[in-house]
């Protein structure tokens, strides 16, 4: 395609966005309630300005004098007076006038390098065209396809009680299945029990996205942060000299089922965050993980809806971070928004994090014994660890995160002691396992945020990570996704981009991720007996999307 | 003497009311409030205002949305809010040199703005885009806002020829000749 097309197919592609947005005109979930503009709480919708963090700090609702806000009242569930009954009748509390319901829906558009098809080729039997074999897909020149449409609602129930729940209805094409994202119920302020000062301990239960330094669920940008997709999987080709059994399918990229503790301000000053959550490293589905003789949450034996836990053990995340607000008059420092000379405006600060997960991965061998049946499981330790920041200045945002993955690798072993080549045979049991050299990874990106005008907003980002595993297993083998995974140990991404807010709740959004330093043409080096690769290779892809809340 | 006093204060009076008239009449079409207001007429002046007035946030909302005064009256700008507004007008009937930004004040706090000149400012809030209200500011005396039905009535107003211009948010002004001579009625 030449230079001319391409402007063309570009020009052509946002006249029809603009065109086909002009007949959606809607109102989100908070916006009904409240009768304010998405503006109010979001700079770049789903990105919060410190007006957005702090109502949801407060529990979704304005941090002071929040019914004077409220243009639908609250329905009461029980007068006030009700509370000097108790405990001889129910707490009194309210529900939002109407259901706080929003919806999402994106659609987007992509147009593929040339030589998108290389990769799955060369992963083919000589002379098998793409799509034919091993379920590789065809990759076109230019794709469209629809997103996500989520429905999300949430709100307080008042006594600083908040909820949320949102749910994929549709996923990743037609009749695909959805997901439920987030569902909790969080106590805001419950630190006044304990005497504690105002907003310094919440209670969350429920599933939720870990408080991530940035939103992976709630970003605005259309593909994902690499480094929070990045599971643990350790080099289990039998070519490398040293496996390694590691299997950890953990990542930051999905929710979490558990409970938090949390307290403090993400507009300033000091936030944390402890959780204690379920386990799933096996990856296993929970409808998939049911038992025909114990009764799950809700079930009857072989009934439910499944165990969401694949272990015992509990994992733990912990986040600390401080934001320094750095406006010179105090009034305005300590404010939720600092003083700007045309109105209250994001402040310009600092913030600096840090964050640990720390779990335990069970690899499972079932065999049979001198006893019978049995089943040995290996418990690897793992942990993330990382450290963030967040600068903003006015119309600039600068902000990204570098962390580690590490998990300890027991290798199988005979009764002999001899290590045991993976991929075990099956039905035989390890007689035990042997510490060896553990499976790491390390990444992260920078991004950079500038809005130009009020609804324009410049992107650039890059993303990076490291993983030798990956590079060994040429993870892309056993997936359908040749453009996840490059044949390299470590692999960038840059991805500038720009997003037009066509109304304050309708979004136009362009990125062109470019994958330097990606090879192909796979083959087994002699020498090492490894597989190798060479000719560079570029899947660099173009991305529109449009997305709305209503 | 003193019913030569009293003479004179009877006859003042009936000069007074011979000489002033009403207009009144309806605002049709668009729902919301209007404002009817007497153009100034070459030749007749009026003392300037020295009246005050009250515009008000609340609830994320401008309380009332549209206020109507007269040239060279003073509003109080108030903050009923527990958040910070940002209220400006980027122009006054079109002309961008009257463009003004109040700035930003805290709760419990009020700015004032003199309006001397005459014409709509659309008020604005930067940080709320959904916030709107209208101040109009009449060049005369002799304006009047509409009731919920459009009706609108302006009284005291001298018998003369006048032009009568109504206001209505998201029309365009409307203007009339009005010859005003006891009780007139002009429809827009």
């Amino acid at each position: 395609m030449t230079l001319t097309n391409k402007v063309k197919l570009l020009a052509a592609l946002f006249s029809l966005i603009v065109i086909s947005s002009q007949f959606a005109s809607a109102i989100p979930a908070f916006s009904r309630q409240y009768q304010t503009s998405c503006a109010t709480c979001h700079s770049n919708f789903p990105k919060l300005n410190d007006f957005g963090k702090a109502f949801k700090d407060a529990g979704f609702k304005f941090p002071e004098g929040d019914e004077t806000f409220l243009k639908l009242p609250p329905v009461l569930l029980g007068a006030p007076a009700q509370k000097e009954q108790w405990p001889h009748t129910i707490w009194p509390g309210t529900i939002p006038n109407m259901p706080p319901i929003g919806l999402r829906m994106n659609n987007f558009f992509q147009v593929t390098g040339r030589r998108r098809n290389d990769y799955n080729t060369n992963l083919q039997p000589a002379g098998t065209p793409p799509g034919t074999v091993g379920g590789f897909p065809f990759i076109p020149r230019t794709d469209f396809s629809t997103g996500l449409f989520s429905i999300f609602t949430a709100g307080n129930f008042g006594s600083d009680i908040a909820f949320w729940v949102d749910d994929d209805i549709s996923v990743g094409g037609q009749n695909a299945a959805g997901g439920l994202g987030d569902a909790y119920l969080k106590f805001h302020n419950i630190g006044r029990f304990l005497r504690m000062p105002k907003d310094s301990l919440a209670l969350r239960v429920g599933r939720f996205e870990l408080d991530l330094p940035f939103s992976q669920a709630r970003s605005h940008n259309i593909s994902p942060y690499d480094i929070y997709s990045e599971a643990n999987i350790g080099a289990m080709n039998a070519l490398v000299p040293l496996q390694q059994n590691v299997n950890n399918s953990f990542s930051f990229a999905g929710a979490a089922n558990g409970l938090e503790f949390s307290g403090g301000h993400q507009y300033g000053g000091y936030h944390y965050s402890l959780a204690i959550v379920n386990q799933n490293t096996s990856g296993s589905a929970q409808g998939d993980n049911t038992s025909l003789f114990v009764p799950s949450p809700t079930g009857g034996a072989g009934g439910g809806i499944g165990f969401a836990s694949d272990s015992n053990f509990k994992d733990l995340y912990g986040r600390l971070s401080y934001r320094f607000n750095l406006e010179r008059d105090s009034a305005s420092r300590n404010a939720i928004q600092a003083a700007g000379p045309t109105g209250p405006q994001d402040h310009t600060s600092l913030n600096l994090g840090s964050f640990y997960f720390y779990g335990k991965s069970v690899q499972r061998f079932a065999g049979t014994l001198a006893g019978g049946p049995a089943v040995v499981s290996a418990h690897e330790p793992f942990y993330r660890l990382g450290g963030d920041f967040n600068f903003n200045h006015r119309a600039l945002n600068v902000y990204g995160l570098y962390m580690v993955g590490h998990d300890r690798n027991l290798l199988p072993i005979d009764s002999a002691g001899a290590l045991i080549v993976l991929p075990l045979t099956p039905g035989a049991l390890p007689a035990g396992f042997l510490s060896s050299r553990s499976a790491t990874f390390s990444g992260g990106f920078v991004q950079a945020d500038y809005r130009v005008l009020p609804w324009v907003v410049g992107i650039m980002r890059w993303d990076s990570v490291k993983s030798s595993a990956d590079r060994i297993n040429g993870l892309a083998v056993a997936e359908n996704t040749p453009f996840a995974v490059p044949f390299r140990a470590t692999r960038n991404r840059f991805t500038p981009g720009v997003q037009f807010l066509v109304h304050a709740n309708i979004k136009a959004s362009f990125e062109y991720q470019i994958r330097p330093e990606q090879t192909t043409t796979i083959f087994v080096d002699p020498a090492t007996g490894l597989l190798v690769s060479s000719s560079p290779f570029r899947t660099n892809t173009a991305t529109a999307g449009l997305e709305f809340v209503y | 003497m003193k019913l030569f006093g009293i003479a004179v204060i009877v006859l003042a009076g009936a000069c007074t009311m011979a000489q002033a008239g009403t207009i009144s009449g309806k605002v049709a079409g668009d729902s919301g409030k209007a404002v009817v207001y007497v153009e100034k007429t070459a030749g007749k002046t009026s003392p300037a205002s020295d009246k005050h007035a009250t515009m008000d946030q609340k609830g994320l909302r401008f309380v009332p949305h549209v206020l109507a005064i007269e040239q060279g009256t003073t509003v109080e700008f108030k903050n009923s809010d527990t958040v910070a507004h940002n209220a400006f007008w980027p122009s006054i009937s079109g002309n961008k040199k009257l463009g003004h930004n109040l700035g930003t004040w805290p709760q419990g706090q009020s700015k004032t703005f003199k309006f001397d000149n005459p014409g709509a400012a659309a008020l604005l809030c930067n940080v709320h885009p959904e916030m709107s209200a209208y101040v109009v500011v009449s060049p005369t005396p002799y304006f009047a806002a509409t009731d919920a039905s459009g009706n609108y009535k302006i009284e005291n107003v001298p018998d003369g020829k006048y032009t009568v211009t109504a206001w209505h948010e998201g029309s365009k002004n409307q203007s009339k000749p009005v010859t005003v001579g006891g009780d007139s009625k002009i429809d827009f």
